[in-house]
């Protein structure tokens, strides 16, 4: 069961300079900055209540990320919906016949995640996390 | 110092037929839609369900054009904050292009749109309980 928004993804060209914003000015902690190395971008998770904002900037040229940047610049890319249970979220939407992204969850800044096809809910990236029990990783 | 933001109040999910969207949220994610209203003023069709302390905001136009393919994205943030007023004189101080704290559609609620240096995201603040709501009692 999905319980509430985990986070929402925002691709920006410069974490630096987005945390201008998203730290200086809102006011809003830092909670993890840390770079993916086999994903190519930089996750920094900012908390907000009882949901977060992530700024992904992408270290290099060949990613989703990165493409995702030239052709539409910064803005909004996903929602994460958090549940207690990600291995059952993907396989209920298995069972739906959802388009998957990802076949399996995977570890990723919010814990074990995966990735629903933006097909599936007419272009709207979503995610789907369970966070691990000792926070970010 | 911030602008002493509680939490995100809206995602704002934009698309040319709200409705189609906000069911297939529905049907795919297991969320209730609690809530279909048409905005006052723009005649924008409007679907909402919550997550805990967060709304999802399905907004699209007034009408729909038959056969259309139904295209949706992300669009934009609303954050909670204790006090709009201070909210807005921090950003400006800081150099922030701010509009003026106005009427939300929300009763009671008022609402500024930060224009510009938030990464790309259209965003705005809205404060609860910051006007009296009409019809009322003490």
């Amino acid at each position: 069961m999905l319980t509430k928004i985990h986070h929402v993804g925002v691709v920006v060209s410069s974490a630096d300079e987005a945390m201008k914003f998203y730290r200086d000015a809102l006011g809003l902690e830092v909670t993890a900055d840390r770079v993916i190395e086999d994903q190519g971008v930089r996750g920094v998770l900012l908390q907000i209540g009882g949901s977060e904002i992530e700024l992904l900037e992408p270290t290099r040229g060949d990613t989703g990320i990165a493409r995702f940047l030239e052709t539409r610049g910064e803005g909004m890319h996903h929602i994460c919906f958090e549940s207690d249970d990600v291995d059952a979220e993907l396989e209920g939407a298995r069972q739906k016949g959802i388009e998957l992204i990802d076949q399996k969850p995977r570890l990723g800044l919010a814990g074990m995640i995966c990735f629903l096809h933006p097909k599936s809910n007419h272009g709207v990236l979503v995610e789907f996390a369970t966070p691990l029990k000792d926070g970010h990783h | 110092m911030g602008v002493g933001a509680t939490h995100i109040d809206h995602i704002v999910i934009s698309s040319n037929d709200s409705g189609t969207v906000a069911q297939t949220f529905a049907d795919n994610l297991g969320i209730e839609i609690k809530r279909k209203m048409i905005r006052p003023g723009t005649s924008a069709q409007l679907a909402f369900a919550k997550l805990q302390e967060v709304i999802l905001e399905f907004a699209g136009p007034p009408e729909v054009k038959p056969g259309e393919e139904v295209k949706a994205r992300l669009w934009g943030l609303v954050v909670a904050v204790d006090d709009i007023d201070s909210a807005v004189a921090h950003l400006r101080d800081l150099g922030y292009n701010v509009g003026d704290p106005s009427k939300a559609v929300q009763p009671g609620a008022k609402i500024a749109t930060v224009k510009a240096g938030t990464a790309g995201v259209p965003f705005a603040m809205i404060q609860y309980n910051a006007l009296p709501i009409e019809g009322a009692t003490a």
